[in-house]
């Protein structure tokens, strides 16, 4: 049992475990430290309307196809169960065993990248992910990840701590002063992620989590497949980067805990901030044409990449 | 009067501790230590050496710099391919938020480490170790860490060398005393509206210790230990930033009072005295000045250099001119010597208004200005957009800049004569980009609505 939960990576990494011991920790810290405030926000009532599937669900049909297999990166994790039905259906819809791997896995992203709404919520599987079109990048990386395995591709998470560009942490942070204490104390954002999947010998990164019109919201280039977000909105914090199987166990509860009991009201304002947002870069889009849009925004400055360097520094 | 040549060589003698050996200049310093006058040099002169001092800083930071030089590559741009100054457009720019995107503990140190352009000393690092411990050690270890803060809390840090911070202390002060000509003398007193330098390591405060080696007699509006820890405390709205800003508010008082004693001290003795920095703290010293019916006439023996931004309250701004009204009503003294300064943390060039147009004049010999639009292409004069700069000065970190500042730039000045371009009077933020500003960062670290408004 154990080694089986250590095999498909359900237990948490060391430099993953790390993260969340001390995100714990200073989250712990920043609520001892405002319990007036988490008191206030907790009794605080924001009122958010969750936003609609813009899809429709292809229906299955029995005989439709579907890789099976126990191999690695091939095989259902924890949130990701590329046997479901719906995926399946999904699967074969976007050309799953049709198209050459490279365009089906391509088309995969689009459909999520474009469709599934960023929201601040819960872990849960792919198929609730699927009917309700809305989730978080890690919803939105299972439900690619469970969309390639189904049609044979392997796939699988990258996952890091992030230091985010300011018009992200203005939407996420700045609005909420716990949230604001707790990135500020941290200096990064937790948990965030990519899809890998792997194509003629390659790993390829599959940046599901921002939408178009999020990313034209925020004046920065629309990611395509194949595109790293890393360097391009956000930083990686060294070290952080992880790529892993499946999500670990453990952390459903504890975004649970953290996004239902401590602090709705915060996630519902993040929510309808991105909500917001998105509404924002439609309009953007369908005034100047994403074509447009991303030859502009792709002309004008992006922020160097940077890697760590000791130099002669010496750490006690 | 004194003449400008022997003016000049005075501050020279003055601040001879700022000015390397001659033999060592680097081109960018010879921009900025041999021209008599920065913002009035002949053209063609200017421009050789403004080529020169870019050039030279483009290629040591593109051979020395590991991240500039792979942002170089990706942009496919080596030092061969600038041939002149038309080619600048050329050099890639990083977005002034870069400086932003630090992680913390352990590796804030390499991040430091890693945009420094060259080797470093050995420094050593503890794991309790937080920012202003860290800095401190860069700076024990000889260099001059330095930081500003945007107002969502984040701080910009940047990493000079001791040698680039000393170029940037003197190319400010040479700025404000060749604007203020023939006003200077070091027989005179100052009052530095700005924490004190010697007490901080933000930048506003620290690149003005330069005035206690000019000016005969300083003193510091806010004379405590600024660490950034108080700062962002001080700017967050729990109790502990209440308390620290509570506490603020109760020292700002006595501040005031000792400002206006200042004032009556001075201007009874018939001493020449200087202001220098965020103009809402002489905004509110003025205005308390007013509410109790008194005032003074400095005349030609004062002077104004204010920096830092023209926030009074929040969400209200004071029109510079209207302010300059104000400085001419209460103190006496003239809007020709009340002059506004811009600059930020992560150059070294000081834009300074002219006494006669209060044009923001842009230092010629090292320094290139640009304003880029939407699509990261240059402007035309006269048209709206980022500032952006290459600066010449900087020999420890990449000074090639893209701001978050919204400017017009013009090819010379429509009042005076002088031959540098000019920015607007004015410059405000662009869309999008947070408020920032060493004076905003004062204001709110004081809370200072002085008239007891929470910040």
């Amino acid at each position: 049992m154990l080694r089986e939960l250590k095999d498909k990576e359900y237990i948490p990494p060391k430099n993953m475990l790390k993260l969340f011991i001390k995100g714990g920790f200073v989250l712990s810290k920043v609520l001892i430290k405002n319990m007036g405030q988490l008191k206030k926000a907790r009794k605080e009532r924001i009122e958010y309307i969750p936003p609609k599937r813009n899809y429709e669900l292809p229906e299955y049909k029995p005989g439709m196809k579907v890789i099976k297999s126990n191999e690695k990166y091939l095989r259902p994790t924890l949130y990701c169960n590329p046997y479901a039905k719906e995926i399946i259906a999904l699967a074969n819809h976007l050309g799953a065993f049709e198209k050459d791997p490279y365009e089906y896995a391509r088309d995969a992203f689009e459909f999520v990248k474009r469709n599934l709404i960023l929201q601040i919520m819960p872990l849960d599987g792919v198929v609730p992910t699927l009917k309700r079109g809305y989730g978080t990048c890690l919803h939105k990386i299972s439900l690619f990840i469970a969309l390639c395995r189904a049609a044979g591709l392997k796939a699988r998470y990258k996952l890091y701590a992030i230091a985010m560009i300011q018009q992200w942490y203005e939407t996420f942070v700045e609005i909420d002063p716990l949230m604001r204490e707790w990135y500020d104390a941290m200096g990064y954002f937790m948990l965030h992620g990519e899809g890998e999947v792997y194509i003629d010998g390659k790993w390829i990164v599959a940046d599901v989590g921002p939408t178009p019109e999020r990313q034209a919201a925020t004046g920065i280039p629309i990611t395509k497949f194949g595109e790293d977000s890393i360097g391009i909105w956000f930083q990686a914090i060294p070290g952080s980067i992880m790529r892993v199987e499946s999500l670990p166990l453990g952390l459903g509860t504890a975004s649970k805990l953290l996004m239902e009991k401590i602090s709705p009201a915060s996630v519902a304002k993040m929510n309808n901030n991105i909500l917001g947002q998105v509404e924002k870069g439609r309009k953007i889009l369908q005034e100047i044409g994403e074509e447009e849009y991303n030859r502009r925004v792709r002309k004008g400055y992006k922020m160097p990449t940077i890697e760590l360097e000791r130099k002669s520094i010496i750490f006690e | 009067m004194i003449e400008f040549k022997e003016y000049i060589k005075n501050l020279n003698k003055r601040l001879h501790n700022y000015i390397p050996d001659p033999a060592t200049f680097t081109p960018g310093e010879e921009g900025v230590f041999k021209p008599l006058d920065l913002y009035n040099h002949p053209k063609k002169e200017a421009d050789e050496y403004k080529f020169k001092a870019i050039k030279y800083a483009f290629k040591h930071h593109y051979e020395n710099n590991s991240f500039y030089k792979k942002y170089c590559k990706e942009n496919n741009v080596t030092p061969d391919d600038i041939k002149s100054i038309d080619d600048f457009n050329k050099i890639p720019l990083i977005p002034d938020k870069f400086f932003k995107t630090y992680p913390s503990g352990k590796e804030f140190a390499m991040w430091l480490a890693t945009t420094y352009t060259g080797e470093l000393p050995n420094i050593v690092i503890k794991r309790t170790d937080d920012h202003d411990a860290i800095i401190n050690k860069f700076n024990d270890a000889g260099l001059v860490i330095s930081y500003s803060s945007g107002t969502s809390g984040r701080h910009t840090f940047i990493p000079r060398d001791k040698r680039t911070f000393n170029d940037t202390e003197y190319a400010i002060a040479k700025a404000a005393i060749t604007m203020i000509y023939p006003f200077w003398e070091y027989d005179s007193y100052g009052y530095l509206l700005m924490p004190n330098p010697f007490k901080t390591n933000v930048f506003a405060g620290k690149v003005c210790s330069v005035y206690f080696d000019a000016i005969k007699d300083v003193q510091v509006a806010l004379d405590r230990e600024l660490k950034a820890d108080l700062i962002r405390a001080a700017m967050k709205n729990n109790l502990k930033g209440r308390i620290i800003r509570y506490a603020m508010q109760r020292e700002n008082k006595k501040m005031m009072e000792r400002i206006i004693n200042w004032l009556r001290e001075n201007y009874k003795n018939k001493n020449k005295i200087s202001f220098i920095g965020a103009p809402f703290i002489l905004y509110f010293v003025m205005e308390e000045l007013e509410r109790n019916g008194e005032s003074f006439d400095f005349g030609e023996n004062g002077a104004v250099i204010t920096g830092g931004g023209w926030k009074i309250f929040e969400g209200q701004r004071i029109p510079v001119e209207e302010f300059r009204k104000k400085v001419e009503k209460i103190l006496g003294i003239p809007p020709e010597n009340c002059l506004d300064l811009y600059g930020m943390v992560e150059g070294n060039g000081w834009m300074i208004h002219c006494p006669e147009g209060h044009y923001l004049h842009i230092p010629s010999t090292y320094y290139h200005a640009m304003v880029i639009d939407e699509n990261g292409e240059e402007v035309a004069y006269g048209e709206k957009g980022r500032f952006a700069f290459l600066d010449g000065l900087a020999m420890s970190y990449p000074s090639f800049i893209i701001s978050g500042d919204e400017v017009r730039m013009y090819e010379e000045c429509p009042v005076c004569h002088r031959s540098s371009p000019v920015l607007e009077p004015e410059v405000s933020r662009a869309k999008g980009d947070e408020m920032r500003g060493c004076a905003e960062e004062m204001r709110r670290v004081l809370s200072m609505d002085l008239g007891g408004k929470d910040a």
